[in-house]
């Protein structure tokens, strides 16, 4: 292979990682509570920031700085579950898009004033180390890229299917009054979703941070693709979104590089609206009844 | 809607003639652009208030209207006269086109492929330079002209888009009013019951969509005149974001409501502007407090009202 394929590739998969990890939290919170949150990508915008406060601002040293970032955005997840999901709660669909894209226009504005309008690059824990792989220069932050967000993938799994909170959760995702009745707290549930979906997305921001620059427009592009990506690995799939995710960081990079850089988002798009034409349950999908 | 509250619109309509008179030069831009909302949300409400889809592409159809006149009347040398007409058919057939495969989706499906469109028709807009003028736009388009006389001032303007937005909401009355505005809202309701009563659900559906297509082409294609500029930017998603806003603050499924929506919509960032970079965020939290408090919108607190005061018969 040649070096250039082995460099998209790799970034490719990094990109692709952190839409995989945005997906997830979508989908986590879609699944488990109802709700389709439209500013999940201002999530993203707000860990890449409070990042940028421990990392940039506070100088601490990175040991400290993401377990504090990420401690803010698990309360970031709760205070969003306190003040916009319990009034939003059982709205009928389009009243909750709307909303939850009001409550983003809110963050971000909130964002650009306290962080302003230029933007910051948060170091990268590697710096600008390059590893050798296949005779191609890789940067050696894009592989931590890909192997934090299968950690938190795999711990995602496990908290999921071999924990009790996990099974809890699973109930209330299937049958919210039936999981009631059984005696499960429902409302910690629900606040526990929104505390994971802070951490994902707060992951996926830290992670970002590095590559490209920390901005608060940053939010609604990357939200575009792990929508683009969910679509096209199946809306309530998690190895869907983990595959969707890949695919549509693969077809950023080498779209860009072989096909047509002004035009690399236009070809996810327009792959995603192949998928919702020509297979609507994605990949993995099994559930159609929205659908068709 | 009782007929007190239509005759209290109708002349409330017929007194905003008197604006331009009254009016400073900024207010009345500020209205026209609220006129010209409000022929958008009105065409919205056919897609979102009475056949119930959710659709993020408004904004995408304006900027078609926009781009199609603009293009007619500067490249082509059209006269704005016939161009404005074309553009807004224009919205309609490609409506038509788009909604013809992806109206099969529903709920956030649909409302993901919409946004996909309009997301798509900036990036189209933003790249290719040689026809749409990439980011610095369309440039140098003319203002309407009836003989030598100029239409192009805010304050001429403002008759134009008055007539237009009255024929706009005359026309959506009729069609409410009409077997397709009745098959329309049939077709939300209770969409097996609609289809077993053969009535072509993906027909109205479809219908629906193109019209609501041909009012935001009709209102982008009345923007370009005024600005005599256009830019991928005025008909981003956010701006899609705004119109559904507007319904749905005015009161989804009312044409009153839909005008009345973009009305205070449009006027906010003006009442708002002491409030400074602060301001999108106290708009944002507004637009929430009225989705959870008043989900029916102003409208219907406004009816209520009137029947509070005895304006309406029951």
């Amino acid at each position: 292979m040649s070096q250039q394929l082995v460099q998209l590739i790799v970034s490719g998969l990094a990109v692709g990682a952190v839409y995989a990890l945005v997906g997830l939290a979508f989908i986590l919170v879609n699944e488990a509570t109802g709700v389709v949150n439209f500013a999940t990508g201002q999530f993203v915008m707000v860990g890449c920031f409070v990042a940028v406060t421990t990392v940039v601002q506070m100088q601490l040293p990175l040991a400290a700085a993401y377990p504090l970032a990420l401690t803010a955005m698990a309360f970031f997840g709760a205070i969003f579950y306190a003040i916009v999901f319990r009034p939003l709660q059982d709205r009928a669909v389009v009243t909750v898009i709307i909303g939850t894209v009001m409550i983003g226009i809110v963050i971000q504005n909130a964002s650009l004033i306290t962080w302003g309008s230029v933007p910051f690059r948060p170091r990268s824990p590697f710096g600008r180390q390059v590893v050798d792989v296949f005779g191609a220069a890789i940067s050696a932050h894009a592989l931590f890229v890909i192997a934090v967000a299968f950690l938190m993938i795999g711990l995602l799994y496990v908290l999921i299917y071999r924990t009790s909170v996990g099974a809890r959760m699973r109930a209330v995702a299937q049958d919210r009054d039936a999981a009631r009745l059984m005696g499960i707290g429902v409302d910690r549930m629900f606040v526990l979703t929104w505390v994971i979906a802070g951490l994902l997305t707060g992951t996926a921001g830290i992670l970002v941070g590095p590559m490209w620059f920390a901005d608060v427009n940053m939010g609604d592009p990357i939200a575009l693709k792990a929508f683009a990506a969910i679509i096209i690995g199946g809306f309530s799939s998690v190895p869907g979104a983990i595959l969707g995710g890949v695919l549509v960081g693969l077809a950023e990079m080498l779209g860009a590089a072989y096909v047509s850089s002004t035009y690399k988002d236009g070809i996810v798009f327009l792959i995603m609206i192949l998928f919702l034409l020509v297979r609507p349950q994605g990949i993995f999908g099994e559930r159609i009844g929205e659908r068709a | 809607m009782p007929r007190p509250a239509v005759v209290a619109s109708v002349a409330l309509f017929l007194l905003a003639l008197l604006l331009p008179a009254t009016v400073s030069g900024y207010g009345i831009r500020i209205l026209n652009l609220a006129f010209i909302s409000a022929i958008a949300v009105i065409g919205l409400n056919f897609a979102f208030g009475y056949a119930g889809l959710i659709t993020l592409a408004q904004a995408g159809f304006v900027g078609c209207g926009a781009y199609v006149t603009a293009i007619l009347t500067t490249s082509v040398g059209l006269s704005p006269w016939v161009s404005i007409p074309i553009a807004t058919a224009s919205g309609g057939v490609l409506a038509v086109l788009i909604g013809l495969p992806i109206l099969r989706l529903k709920g956030h499906y649909l409302a993901l492929a919409t946004l996909g469109f309009n997301v798509s028709f900036v990036i189209v807009a933003t790249n290719w330079k040689s026809v749409m003028g990439g980011t610095d736009g369309i440039s140098g388009i003319p203002a309407l002209t009836l003989g030598s006389f100029s239409l192009g001032t805010d304050h001429r303007y403002f008759y134009v888009l008055w007539t237009a937005l009255a024929v706009a909401t005359w026309v959506a009355w009729r069609i409410r009013a009409s077997h397709v505005g009745l098959a329309m809202i049939a077709v939300r309701d209770d969409e097996i019951a609609t289809a077993t009563s053969s009535v072509g659900v993906t027909r109205i559906r479809v219908q629906a969509f193109a019209l609501s297509a041909v009012y935001a082409a009709l209102a982008g294609a009345l923007f370009a005149h005024m600005t005599n500029f256009v830019a991928p930017d005025d008909f981003a998603l956010g701006h899609s974001i705004i119109y559904l806003a507007m319904l749905i603050i005015g009161g989804e499924g009312s044409i009153v409501g839909a005008i009345a929506g973009a009305v205070i919509v449009t006027f906010m960032p003006e009442l708002l502007r002491d409030l400074g970079s602060a301001y999108l965020i106290f708009f944002g939290g507004l637009m929430l407090l009225i989705l959870i408090y008043l989900p029916k919108g102003l409208f219907s607190v406004a009816a209520a009202l009137g029947r509070r005061l005895g304006m309406a018969r029951p």
